[in-house]
């Protein structure tokens, strides 16, 4: 089943951990990852995403796609505040003046909260899994939670819109930024 | 599970079958890494890294193609949306060569964004082929 997934941690050093660990249970094919990524929840309520900053159109769509899929993983609750939250992060790489509000970012940090606490950081991935026990007893071992939706089911969603390219800001291979890399 | 069937899979042709498919996956995931890189640099991309990634991409997509041959339906189909993808990526990087400026930049950007789709589709074979492994030792 193809499945898109939130392991949320205190510690982003626990997500970087966790990231690893999806990676090696891909080698071992237990599953197959099509991509991940890592982001962060800062005190502001911001969400920040670790990208080699390559392009600024790639970059607010790296943004939005985050925000979407973070309030599509909360489920339909979520939705709202997911584009709106994607704003936000758009804002916060600086790619479009218009995105940076002080009131999107507060209805994003208010409904997807619940998701991403201040201070917390996830590894957010595509997966297919034939059972979710490998990825689930991972990452509760590494003391993290999981969110899970199937990715048919988002894309079922009434708000489901392809302006938020989920699959298009995943790194399809393990990426660590330098400030994570041991 | 995937890695149950990988344990009991036949040896012979079938293992290595899907080794290619893997090795096939980890040339277009280092391709979709170095195009990347490259598109990342501060100084910008130079016209020798462009031909270096050109001729990468070369060397993957005659792999992909090679690999399309032994595999069945929905394997082969995922495997020849990302040799499009591939040839697409292809194009972009040899347009990059003839460019300069921001244009070059579009091109390399554009290139990127057919590996990863390239890389995306040569999961979901991956998957599919685990999936069916699997669906076998059950």
């Amino acid at each position: 089943m193809r499945n898109y997934i939130a392991a949320v941690f205190d510690d982003s050093r626990k997500a970087y951990e966790a990231l690893h660990q999806l990676w090696e249970l891909d080698g071992s094919g237990d599953i197959t990852v099509h991509g991940t990524g890592v982001v962060h929840r800062d005190e502001l309520g911001l969400i920040q995403v670790d990208t080699k900053e390559t392009h600024p159109v790639l970059g607010t769509a790296i943004g939005v796609g985050v925000g979407a899929l973070l309030g599509a993983l909360a489920g339909p609750v979520g939705a709202a505040g997911g584009a709106g939250i994607g704003a936000a992060t758009g804002g916060t790489l600086g790619m479009i003046a218009d995105l940076d509000r002080a009131d999107t970012r507060q209805e994003a940090a208010d409904e997807t909260g619940f998701v991403l606490g201040v201070g917390q950081s996830a590894v957010i991935a595509d997966v297919s899994e034939d059972w979710t026990t490998p990825i689930d007893s991972r990452i509760h071992k590494l003391g993290g939670k999981v969110y899970r939706r199937p990715r048919s089911d988002i894309r079922d969603d009434a708000w489901y819109s392809p302006a938020y390219p989920y699959g298009y800001y995943l790194y399809p291979y393990e990426y660590v930024p330098p400030p994570y890399a041991c | 599970m995937a890695q149950q069937a990988t344990a009991s899979a036949k040896p012979g042709n079938e293992a290595k079958v899907k080794d290619a498919i893997e090795h096939l996956r980890s040339a277009t995931q280092d391709l979709h890494k170095s195009i990347s890189d490259a598109a990342a640099k501060r100084s910008g991309v130079t016209k020798a890294d462009v031909a270096a990634l050109a001729e990468k991409t070369k060397s993957v997509v005659r792999s992909a193609k090679a690999t399309i041959d032994t595999q069945k339906g929905n394997v082969a189909k995922h495997l020849t949306d990302a040799v499009k993808h591939l040839e697409a990526t292809q194009a972009n990087l040899s347009d990059s060569l003839k460019a300069t400026g921001t244009t070059l930049d579009t091109s390399v950007k554009k290139g990127l964004m057919e590996a990863r789709a390239s890389a995306q589709k040569i999961s979901e074979a991956v998957a599919e082929k685990r999936a069916a492994n699997s669906a076998k030792t059950k």
